[in-house]
């Protein structure tokens, strides 16, 4: 892609859209804004932007709402940015496709970082078949996963859960859809099965099993892998 | 409480025995008769009068007037005929024979007179006595009865008792309006009609409705409760007569009491609604107090800072020094605002917990992480005791219980010194433990650190005095308990216990393809 990224905020509050616009700027995207569902829905519509900054609540409509009409035919990534901080709130955004969620109040640094991570995973559309994450080493077609050289030996779930976090790094993916990824429908409610197998998946990647960098938490809605 | 006997039920019986004592009286006289037969032979017919006469005497002592009448009647007709000469007719001749003829009417009447008349002063003893008995169980109850409905409990079931009628109360609200109590539809359901007649006798303080002067159509009667310093309300009963004499001396007096106990209970009750007020306007007065002086502080750290940003050419260094400033003082008023909406989530009991399995290492790091500034100058040791199964808690209340006990000793704890977060698993319980080398509590403060408000004494920020109440409310939330002690090496130690089961994930480890 050429020029610089866009980047549309919907959100009703100007004081936020001002704050996201000199940021943003500052760090070499440009800033579309609308204050309404309704404008947002059309600019996303008539302008085609690389990424969207949704707010859940707007005057004219449940952003949730906006989320799921956007999600007819935007395929590229919406950041919820949401003074609702629940754990449902979250999940139900995540579930109807948002690609990650922030709660107001929010670290400039980290909304910057949340959308470097977006946008990068919207780039590399075609897969790698080996991914590379430190001393880490992933092979997809090969079924192998490799640290510091040496081959580690995981179960196929093991395996597959690791994959699909990796293949979404940056993204949060909550346990009901690991769950139903890696393990079907029948399991979507089992999260203990799946702290089980992330801990002894942290066993074997992590260089710091306590404090994981690579199988992240995110509390009470999934997991990440982290960058 | 044992019911008295009623006084108006005394007499059921009277008939059947008086039916007694006259066959009794005509018996008594016969047998007497048979035994003078043949004493009169050879003793005279004198001597059988004296012993009818005492016989009759006798039963004057215990029998009512009319049996007494009856025996002295037949004992002079008796002596007349068969023992006073002519035999077998009823003619004296004798002027003494007639005078004892007369004696015995006389005696008899006197006789019978004085003892109905002394029964009947028993009788009246009886009632007094059972009237005072009842009244003294009914104040008795009454001084029992702790609160408006067990007052109204009890003046019914006594009422009901000892007048057989069923009593309606009506209280008033306080302001001197009744109170209507529309859901109410019972047998003792009024109409709107009635309602008002109840609210006239209750401000003309007067009698209405049967059996009185006023709204005399009604079925009902009406008596405003007679209380020393106010009327508590209006009582409402369906009259089946006027009661008169004595025991309209009882039944005012019975009403009485009920008011005076319903007027005592009033008045506690609206002592007791004036000092919660009074409370909560001293609990709000602190709220506004130390919310105002929490949001102030950083929004003028922020509104400073930001102004002198804008304003005055200033040094890279002092830019990044305001700027910080200015990032500190929003964390904080953030804290804030999450300690209030927390608190208003408690107290609206909008707070219930949802378990999910979780490792506990997950929320030690995040906790840590949240507060990784804040732990900056201190030692942070974790310690996660070996096999620590999944625990099933809800992770955002105990992210809130660990960041407020931790917040709290990084405010306490000098700099350098040890803040230890423990976990272990015991029994199906997850046992948590947040200690420090700070100060720790006074001892006399400890059953209050978890009080709303409660502040430190040493207090390096303010602070609302919220973060443990808070910290106590989402603990049991999760039907855990809390508890804090200070150490003998000095510092404060929180012990907070939920319970958490184990997983049950044996059968999982099969599927595995």
């Amino acid at each position: 892609m050429t020029g610089p990224n866009t980047i549309l905020i919907i959100d009703d509050e100007i004081q936020i859209r001002r704050l996201l616009e000199i940021t943003l700027t500052a760090n070499g995207y440009k800033v579309l804004q609308s204050g309404t569902g309704k404008d947002g829905l059309i600019d996303a519509a008539t302008l085609h932007p690389s990424l969207i900054i949704l707010d859940l609540g707007l005057p004219d409509a449940e952003g949730i709402e906006i989320l799921k009409k956007l999600r007819e035919w935007y395929s590229k990534p919406i950041i919820i940015l949401s003074v609702r901080q629940s754990e449902d709130d979250i999940v139900t955004a995540l579930d109807y496709g948002a690609n990650d969620y922030l709660s107001k109040p929010f670290r400039s640094a980290e909304l910057l970082a949340r959308i470097r991570v977006a946008l990068r995973a919207s780039d590399n559309k075609k897969e790698a078949e080996i991914l590379h994450f430190g001393t880490l080493c992933i092979d997809l077609p090969n079924h192998a996963v490799r640290k510091n050289d040496e081959i580690l030996k995981l179960t196929s779930t093991e395996f597959s859960l690791l994959s699909l976090l990796a293949k979404n790094q940056g993204r949060v993916l909550t346990h009901q859809y690991i769950l139903k990824e890696i393990w079907g429908y029948s399991y979507v409610e089992q999260t203990q099965y799946l702290r089980v197998f992330v801990a002894q998946l942290r066993k074997k990647v992590e260089d710091n099993p306590s404090k994981p960098t690579l199988l992240v938490t995110e509390s009470g809605i999934g997991y990440r892998f982290g960058e | 409480m044992k019911p008295t006997k009623g006084i108006d039920k005394k007499s059921t019986s009277q008939p059947a025995k008086t039916a007694g004592h006259y066959a009794f009286s005509i018996l008594v006289i016969g047998i007497t008769v048979l035994i003078c037969i043949p004493l009169s032979s050879n003793q005279g017919y004198h001597v059988v009068s004296y012993l009818l006469l005492s016989v009759v005497s006798l039963l004057a002592t215990f029998m009512g007037i009319g049996p007494v009448f009856v025996a002295s009647a037949l004992s002079a007709l008796v002596w007349n005929y068969f023992f006073i000469p002519p035999n077998y007719t009823f003619h004296i001749d004798k002027a003494e024979d007639i005078l004892m003829f007369g004696l015995f009417f006389i005696i008899a009447m006197l006789n019978g007179i004085f003892t109905t008349r002394v029964r009947r002063q028993e009788q009246l003893a009886l009632e007094r006595e059972n009237r005072t008995h009842t009244l003294f169980q009914l104040t008795r109850n009454l001084s029992k009865a702790s609160g408006t409905n067990e007052v109204l409990n009890v003046a019914n079931a006594e009422i009901e008792t000892h007048f057989g009628i069923t009593p309606y109360f009506i209280l008033q609200n306080g302001m001197n309006k009744l109170i209507i109590n529309p859901e109410k539809k019972d047998s003792t359901f009024l109409t709107e009609k009635q309602h008002s007649i109840a609210e006239w006798s209750f401000t003309h303080l007067q009698k209405a409705g049967a059996f009185t002067q006023n709204f005399t159509a009604d079925e009902n009667t009406y008596i405003p409760l007679p209380g020393a310093k106010i009327t508590p309300g209006v009582l409402v009963y369906k009259a089946k007569e006027q009661f008169s004499g004595n025991k309209k001396t009882f039944w005012d007096t019975c009403i009485t009491l009920i008011a005076n106990a319903l007027e005592r209970e009033f008045l506690e009750e609206q002592a007791q609604k004036a000092r919660f007020l009074d409370e909560s306007d001293r609990l709000y007065k602190t709220l506004f107090n130390s919310i105002s002086h929490e949001l102030r502080i950083p929004v003028a750290t922020i509104m400073g800072a930001s102004d002198t940003l804008l304003n005055s050419n200033n040094s890279a260094d002092t830019q990044a020094a305001l700027c910080s400033e200015i990032f500190t003082a929003s964390i904080r008023l953030n804290r804030v605002i999450e300690n209030l909406l927390n608190m208003s989530r408690l107290e609206s009991g909008r707070i219930s917990a949802r378990p999910n399995w979780h490792e506990i290492n997950d929320l030690f790091n995040k906790v840590t992480e949240d507060l990784q500034n804040e732990l900056k100058p201190f030692n942070v040791i974790t310690s996660i005791s070996e096999n620590m199964p999944l625990v099933k808690i809800d992770f955002g209340l105990m992210e809130q219980i660990l960041y407020n006990l931790i917040f709290n000793a990084t405010q306490y704890a000098p700099v350098t010194s040890d803040i230890t977060l423990s976990a272990e698993h015991v029994n199906n319980f997850l046992v948590l433990k947040v200690s420090d080398n700070g100060p720790g509590f006074p001892e006399d403060a400890l059953p209050c650190v978890f009080n709303k408000f409660y502040r430190g004494t040493i207090n390096k920020t303010g602070g609302l005095g919220l973060g443990l109440s808070i910290v106590k409310g989402f603990v049991e939330a999760q039907k855990g308990i809390i508890t804090v002690k200070n150490r003998e090496t000095g510092g404060a130690v929180f012990t907070l216990t939920v319970p958490s089961e184990k997983p049950d994930i044996e059968h999982f480890e099969i599927n595995e393809p």
